[in-house]
């Protein structure tokens, strides 16, 4: 898995390229929890190169969105791939993360009224 | 590295409930064998009972394939409980009860008995868990020990359509309704990796009958129950649990036997596309445990 982080808009975007899985889960959370301590907590996560997630990247991928939303922010996905977005709706996520069809679209939603 | 003795951890299947889709599993079984991962233990629920016991019995995928043809034909369901109908109609009269089913199941159960026999669940090669629904409080049961045919017939006690079946003075009903893909079991067991191959239930095309309807029911019941309950145990795993969702781009009608061949093959492709990770997984978990052990 590659993380790239860069700013659009005053929003971090997380670029996750490959897989979150067992294996690289903790660097993810990491990564997030490092930007969100930092100040940065209205993330989007590009999701256009993020080919798989296991259960290991579903609690990782969750527990970054707790933690910005204790922050005041949001994690927000972007451009999921149909293998991975089966995977976060099989799992219920699709409820309770707000994801769109591309990062401008994510980025723009938070200028959005909540 | 030589794959066949490359993995020193094996893996838990759970094959869930989805009738003759379930025959996907041996296409994930093929998969596995030959990346020479060894499955320490399998559980199913509804129709994945079938495939998981004739795996852990220690059937080939091909004769698997081949016994769901003489098993799951249409005619298990053809024959009418005459008398189920007339209880329906009139309970009092007829004593209606728990054990209510419209359909006839001798056929089913004679299927079953040439197939697994007297075979026990607790005798098998490979570790069995196979799950069913309480019916006086709608827990889930597993079965890891008895008869396999009572387990299976037990957890493909489709409500209405097959009467709940007794056990040790308990009446079951089909797994899928406590649970359509039982990965909790695997945790529970103390599975570490878990590969979970399970299935949407399909919607009706057309709800032209009251069957249709119940069967529209069920289907919006247990794909919700699968999505809260696939969620819950992924977030509570501390270890992983990797889904393989097979894709069917024709629809699966309940007997489309015929069809076995395509579902083996999507089944072998969901696998697929997983196996890179599992590999890596593995890998990883066996080099830990070669450090440790060092």
């Amino acid at each position: 898995m590659e993380i790239e982080l860069r700013l659009s808009g005053g929003i971090t975007v997380v670029g996750i390229r490959g897989s979150v899985d067992g294996l690289t889960a903790d660097d993810l959370m990491r990564t997030l929890s490092a930007r969100v301590s930092e100040g940065a907590v209205r993330l989007v996560a590009d999701c256009s190169a993020l080919d798989y997630t296991s259960s290991a990247g579903l609690r990782s991928l969750l527990g970054a969105v707790k933690l910005a939303r204790q922050h005041g922010g949001d994690l927000r996905l972007a451009a999921i791939q149909p293998p991975v977005l089966r995977v976060l709706d099989l799992s219920g996520f699709t409820g309770i993360l707000k994801y769109y069809p591309d990062v401008e679209a994510a980025v723009v939603s938070f200028a959005e009224p909540a | 590295m030589n794959s066949s003795h490359r993995h020193q951890r094996g893996v838990a299947v759970v094959i869930g409930s989805g009738s003759v889709k379930c025959a996907a599993a041996l296409g994930l079984v093929n998969v596995l064998n030959r990346a020479g991962i060894a499955i320490d233990m399998l559980v199913g629920c509804s129709a994945g009972c079938l495939y998981a016991t004739m795996l852990a019995s220690g059937r080939t995928t091909a004769e698997a394939a081949e016994m769901t043809k003489q098993l799951w034909t249409s005619t298990i369901t053809d024959q009418h409980n005459r008398r189920a109908w007339l209880k329906a109609a009139f309970p009092r009269l007829f004593g209606f009860d728990a054990r209510f089913g419209l359909r006839d199941d001798r056929l089913v159960m004679e299927r079953l008995n040439a197939a697994f026999g007297d075979s026990r669940i607790e005798a098998m090669g490979t570790p069995l868990f196979l799950t069913a629904t309480d019916f006086a409080n709608g827990n889930q049961a597993v079965f890891s020990s008895g008869r396999a045919v009572d387990a299976i017939r037990a957890s493909i006690a489709v409500p209405f359509l097959f009467s709940p079946w007794p056990i040790d003075g308990h009446l079951y009903i089909d797994g899928y309704m406590s649970d359509p893909l039982p990965v909790g079991v695997a945790m529970r067991e103390g599975a570490e990796v878990i590969v979970a191959m399970g299935f949407d239930s399909p919607y009706q095309e057309h709800i032209s009958n009251a069957g249709r309807f119940a069967f529209q029911v069920s289907a919006i019941l247990s794909n919700n129950l699968l999505k809260s309950q696939f969620a819950f145990h992924g977030l509570a795993h501390h270890a992983e649990i990797i889904p393989i969702i097979p894709e069917f781009k024709q629809r699966i009608r309940m007997f489309d036997t015929e069809k076995i061949p395509y579902i083996i093959e999507e089944g072998e492709r969901a696998a697929e596309a997983q196996l890179p990770y599992l590999s890596r997984l593995l890998d990883a978990q066996a080099a830990v445990a070669a450090s440790g052990t060092a």
